[in-house]
């Protein structure tokens, strides 16, 4: 906290994590930890309602369920990276208030530690808005989609090809989605 | 043949049909009925009533003849203690809920309706010995909305909210 190149350093830190696609091992446990249940989620709906024997298509399952897992995980970070910034901007002005507020009291630090803190601080804001909103919006799509495809899109194939086809091709779809711009 | 009718036709007419013994005096029934209600694995719905006859002159094992919403039927007797059943079956679509009137006759009054049936007069204009109501309650068809609608419902509405928060983050 006191000394320079420390300070530099984790201004260094920010920047990078700011602008950069790779996120934290943490967020990225989160991600691929949300995409395998999220995935997997299906395999119920095929089991228990569309009435899929479990054992014969066992393979299936693991393969579609790993594939959807890294597509998802893919969309979550994309949605993440673009939302973060956009965030950040909108988060802005409350967090810098919030945090003055904060820091107000404490007359030793200096105009320079005051603002790193707010910038830390609108980055975790950020960061942590994005991570949330992007795994609800995608999860939120995936399901939805999956639904509507497993039930009315794909209703004439049999149980084995419309699992491999809808969950497969909805989570391709979302991860194509999210590497757009908007 | 021709004598018997007129004759037939006479003693009903003049209200005697009493003199005949086996004819059921002061009829009462004391019936159940049974409908096949769900419709969703069903193609026609199933009407059943069981009726015991009660007469007070004790008439026992008489022929009965059923009419339902214009149809007629036979009273199949299950036992000798006058134990009745009537059953028909219906499409599911032309089924209605409510009751209906299941009037049944005696011999001679079923020959009443055809002769009547057969000289062009109407058949109501015969009162039948006695009517047993049948309540259908209704036919179950499944669910107003199917559970994968309500599903594609709900996901949709959660996906819309997805969407719209995240055009207002990206507004």
């Amino acid at each position: 906290m006191s000394g320079k190149s420390k300070a530099f350093t984790k201004e260094e830190e920010l920047l990078l994590q700011d602008f950069s696609r790779n996120v934290s091992t943490k967020s990225s446990a989160l991600f691929y930890g949300n995409a395998f249940i999220v995935s997997a989620i299906p395999i119920w709906l095929f089991w228990r309602i569309h009435l899929i024997d479990i054992y014969a298509n066992l393979i299936s399952f693991v393969l579609v369920t790993l594939a959807s897992t890294y597509a998802l995980a893919l969309a979550y970070k994309n949605t993440k990276f673009v939302l973060k910034h956009k965030i950040a901007v909108k988060r802005e002005d409350a967090v810098t208030k919030e945090m003055s507020r904060k820091l107000a009291e404490d007359k030793k630090m200096s105009k320079k530690e005051k603002d790193e803190r707010i910038l830390w601080k609108k980055n975790e804001v950020a960061d942590y808005e994005a991570t949330t909103f992007s795994i609800f919006y995608n999860n939120a799509l995936f399901l939805a989609l999956v639904i509507v495809s497993s039930f009315y899109i794909l209703k004439t194939f049999t149980p084995a090809v419309n699992y491999i086809f809808s969950v497969g091709a909805t989570s391709a779809l979302l991860a194509l989605l999210s590497t757009g711009s908007q | 043949m021709m004598n018997r009718f007129i004759i037939f036709s006479i003693l009903i007419i003049c209200g005697v049909s009493e003199i005949f013994a086996e004819t059921c005096q002061k009829p009462e029934v004391i019936a159940s009925a049974y409908v096949t209600e769900d419709a969703t694995i069903l193609t026609n719905v199933a009407f059943t009533t069981q009726f015991v006859l009660k007469c007070s002159n004790g008439v026992k094992g008489i022929t009965l003849y059923a009419e339902v919403d214009g149809k007629s039927l036979p009273a199949a007797r299950l036992s000798s203690d006058n134990k009745y059943q009537v059953s028909w079956t219906e499409d599911v679509k032309k089924a209605r809920s409510g009751d209906y009137n299941i009037k049944l006759y005696d011999d001679e009054r079923y020959a009443a309706i055809r002769k009547a049936l057969r000289n062009g007069e109407d058949p109501n204009s015969v009162k039948p010995l006695v009517v047993v109501v049948l309540n259908n309650p209704g036919i179950y068809r499944g669910p107003w909305i199917n559970s994968e609608l309500l599903a594609v419902l709900l996901a949709a509405l959660v996906s819309y909210s997805a969407f719209s928060s995240k055009f207002k983050l990206l507004a």
